[in-house]
C-alpha cells in the first residue's frame, strides 16, 4: 500500500453519497426534504489539505468555505457510527479554541480516515517537541551570517586606517 | 449451578462479541496512535472496579423498578388471581430482559473503552454502535481533574477529566445530560487516577506554552555563543 498523501484529498469518496442517501431513508417520509442538501452538499464538497492548514468548502445557495491552520488544532474526534463502519467511512472533528460546542470542522468521506487523522495528529501542536527548533535555527543562522559581514566590512574599512 | 450459569454465560458473551467484531466492524485491538522514535504507548482499560460499580448502579436502578413491578403484580393477583396467573410470564419477561440486557451493556461498554497514553497525547476510545476517538496532546490541555464520589472510592476508580481551551453550551460534567462537550476527554473508572494526573501534569509543566496557538509571539532573536563571538570582534574591530 503506498503511503497516503493529504494533498491527493479533494473530494469526498463515493460511499458518502450512500451514506447520505441511507441517513435520509432513515428519516421516513422526511427523507424528501433532507436528501436534497445531502446531495448538494455531497456534490460541491471540497477539500484542500496543504503543508499549513486544510480548508473545506461546499454549498450551493449559502456556500461555505472553512480555513484553519493546523497548529491552531486543539483536539481530534474521530467517530463511526454502524452504517458508517459498514460503508468503510468515519466523520473526523476538528477542533480549535473557539467558543462554539460543535466542532469547526467535520472531514466526512474520506476512505482513508485515520490515515488523514494521524496526519492532522502530528501536524498539530504537541504532537513533536523538535517543530520550535526547527522554526528557531533559520532565521538565527541569517542573524549570524549578517554578523559575520558586518565585521568583515568593518575590518576592512577599520584596517587599512590603522596600518600606516 | 452459579459455575455453570457463568460459564454459559461467558460463552454467550463472546458469542455476542465475536458478531460485534466481526459484522459490525468493533475493533479488537486498542487504539494506537503514531509515535516518535522510542515513544512508549501504554494502553489500558478502565479498572475492575469500574466494572463491579457499572454493575452495582444497574442492581440499585433495577431493584428499585423491580420492586414496584412486582408490587403491581402482587396488587393484581390478590384482587383478581386468574388476571396474575395470566400475567406470570409476562412479569418474568420484564425482570430477565432487562437483567440480560443491561448486564451485556455494562460488559460491553467496559470491553470497548480504551485509553492510551504516550509521551505527549492521549486518546481514548469509547462505543459499541458510534465507537468516537479522541485525540488531545498534552499541550492543549488547561486543566486536570479527578472526581470521584464515594461509591467509586469503595471500588477504588476514579475519573480523570481534561479540558482543553474552547467552550460550548456542551453538557459539562461527566455524566450528566446534554450534548457532549468536546473540549473534553473523560478516563473514566481507573484506579490510579491520581498517578495518571501526576503523568499528566508533569508533561505539562516542561511545556513552555499556554496552549492556545500563541508559540511564537515574537521573532526569535536567539543569541548564541557564536553570535556573540562575532559581536565582540566587532566591537575589537572598530577599537
Amino acid at each position: 500500500m503506498s503511503p497516503f498523501d493529504p494533498a491527493k484529498v479533494e473530494r469526498p469518496a463515493p460511499a458518502l453519497l450512500k451514506y447520505y442517501i441511507i441517513m435520509a431513508l432513515l428519516t421516513g417520509p422526511l427523507s424528501v426534504f433532507v436528501i436534497l442538501p445531502l446531495l448538494f452538499k455531497y456534490e460541491t464538497l471540497r477539500y484542500k489539505f496543504d503543508s499549513e492548514g486544510m480548508s473545506m468548502s461546499w454549498g450551493i445557495l449559502m456556500r461555505r468555505e472553512i480555513y484553519l491552520t493546523y497548529r491552531r488544532i486543539q483536539d481530534i474526534h474521530l467517530t463511526r457510527n454502524i452504517i458508517q463502519r459498514w460503508l468503510g467511512l468515519a466523520t473526523i472533528s476538528v477542533q480549535t479554541a473557539s467558543g462554539s460546542s460543535s466542532p469547526e470542522v467535520s472531514i466526512e468521506g474520506i476512505l482513508e480516515a485515520d490515515a488523514l487523522r494521524d496526519f492532522l495528529y502530528t501536524k498539530m501542536r504537541g504532537a513533536r517537541e523538535h517543530h520550535d527548533e526547527e522554526q528557531v535555527a533559520p532565521p538565527a543562522d541569517e542573524a549570524l551570517s549578517l554578523l559575520r559581514e558586518i565585521r568583515d566590512l568593518l575590518r576592512r574599512r577599520v584596517q587599512p586606517e590603522s596600518q600606516p | 449451578m452459579t459455575h455453570n450459569v457463568e460459564r454459559a454465560a461467558t460463552w454467550m458473551y463472546r458469542g455476542v462479541w465475536g458478531i460485534l467484531t466481526r459484522w459490525f466492524r468493533v475493533p479488537e485491538a486498542p487504539p494506537s496512535l503514531p509515535t516518535l522514535p522510542g515513544e512508549v504507548l501504554q494502553s489500558f482499560r478502565p479498572a475492575d472496579g469500574f466494572l463491579g460499580y457499572l454493575k452495582l448502579k444497574f442492581w440499585v436502578v433495577f431493584s428499585l423498578n423491580a420492586a414496584l413491578i412486582i408490587v403491581i403484580w402482587v396488587a393484581v393477583t390478590a384482587a383478581r388471581p386468574w388476571i396474575g396467573a395470566w400475567l406470570t410470564p409476562l412479569l418474568i419477561v420484564l425482570l430477565l430482559v432487562p437483567l440480560v440486557l443491561g448486564y451485556l451493556a455494562i460488559h460491553l461498554r467496559f470491553d470497548s473503552t480504551w485509553y492510551v497514553l504516550s509521551q505527549r497525547s492521549l486518546r481514548i476510545r469509547s462505543g459499541i454502535w458510534t465507537i468516537s476517538e479522541a485525540t488531545i496532546t498534552f499541550e492543549n490541555i488547561q486543566n486536570v481533574t479527578v472526581e470521584s464520589g464515594p461509591v467509586e472510592r469503595f471500588f477504588n476508580i476514579g475519573n480523570v477529566i481534561v479540558d482543553t481551551a474552547g467552550g460550548g453550551s456542551g453538557g459539562g460534567q461527566h455524566g450528566s445530560k446534554g450534548p457532549p462537550n468536546l473540549h473534553r476527554g473523560a478516563l473514566a473508572g481507573v484506579s490510579n487516577a491520581n498517578e495518571i494526573r501526576h503523568v499528566i501534569l508533569s508533561r505539562l509543566s516542561h511545556s513552555k506554552v499556554s496552549g492556545l496557538g500563541d508559540e511564537f509571539p515574537l521573532p526569535p532573536t536567539g543569541w548564541r555563543g557564536e553570535h556573540l563571538a562575532v559581536l565582540r570582534e566587532i566591537r575589537d574591530a572598530l577599537r
